[in-house]
């Protein structure tokens, strides 16, 4: 099997087709979150994971975190600085930053993602 | 530590015998050997609590309650239950798969809508769980878990 050193690009749609997506560049400056996305200051500080699961790179400088344990979601993570990919337990940091732009994606029947509105006991587990 | 343990019996010989004749010359110098010794030791407590405080957390997510050894799901009841889309009726997939072998923590996802999850390990291949995510009473989706 030829293997590449290079992290695979996981890319999902979006079932809300906003115009303005984190990645775009706007008067020569990088949009970082985009509508539907809670910002966090961390001031430096780590995000963990919340489950045991598994770190996508995504584009726009951002990661997807799943979990076999939360079935039909995905959180997305903007803004960490060299976050780790691969497989993750939970409890074990999965980067750190000065802002975290998080969005929690639920998948639909179409096979596409919607952001919705995460509960804050998620959250808990990611900042404890 | 390890620098230490990595030198040549000779060397190690030379370093003791060196700290001893310092050590009888100056008493300052002669606590400088138990001081590194406790901080070395200050450590690795702190060290070792971390560890066991991350193994608690690191345990994946096991049944809560009861757990019915019984049940297991054949190829067609799993081909069946792949055929409901997300979105149906909770009851349509229970239909399908019934009681399940056991439930996981109950969790809240989505703001202000409770998730419970269920767990069903596969006939052909009990080591690995199917977990089922339901939303009141909507089914919203599924993940197959391997065993590590």
């Amino acid at each position: 099997m030829i293997q590449s050193d290079a992290p695979s690009i996981r890319t999902i749609q979006i079932q809300q087709s906003w115009q303005l997506q984190p990645g775009e560049i706007i008067g020569g400056r990088k949009i970082v979150a985009g509508l539907g996305e809670i910002s966090i200051h961390l001031n430096g500080g780590a995000v963990y994971a919340p489950f045991d699961g598994e770190i996508q790179l995504t584009d726009a400088n951002c990661v997807l975190f799943s979990s076999t344990n939360v079935p039909a979601y995905l959180f997305r993570l903007c803004g960490l600085n060299r976050p780790i990919i691969g497989e993750i337990t939970a409890g074990s940091p999965i980067g750190s930053g000065e802002y975290l732009h998080f969005a929690a994606l639920r998948r639909q029947p179409d096979g596409t993602w919607t952001i919705v509105e995460p509960a804050k006991n998620i959250l808990e587990r990611m900042l404890p | 530590m390890s620098m230490s343990s990595s030198l040549p019996p000779s060397t190690k010989r030379r370093t003791r015998h060196k700290s001893a004749k310092r050590s009888n010359t100056n008493p300052i110098l002669r606590l400088l050997p138990i001081a590194g010794l406790a901080a070395v030791a200050v450590v690795l407590m702190i060290d070792v609590g971390r560890m066991s405080l991350a193994g608690d957390q690191h345990r994946d997510e096991v049944c809560i309650g009861e757990v019915d050894d019984g049940v297991i799901i054949s190829r067609e009841q799993l081909a069946t239950f792949l055929t409901i889309p997300e979105r149906d009726r909770k009851a349509r997939v229970q239909e399908v798969l019934q009681a399940p072998y056991c439930h996981l923590s109950n969790l809240e996802i989505r703001a202000g809508v409770p998730a419970e999850r269920v767990v069903y390990p596969l006939a052909f291949d009990p080591n690995t769980w199917l977990v089922v995510l339901y939303e009141e009473e909507e089914y919203a989706g599924y993940q197959f878990r391997f065993a590590h």
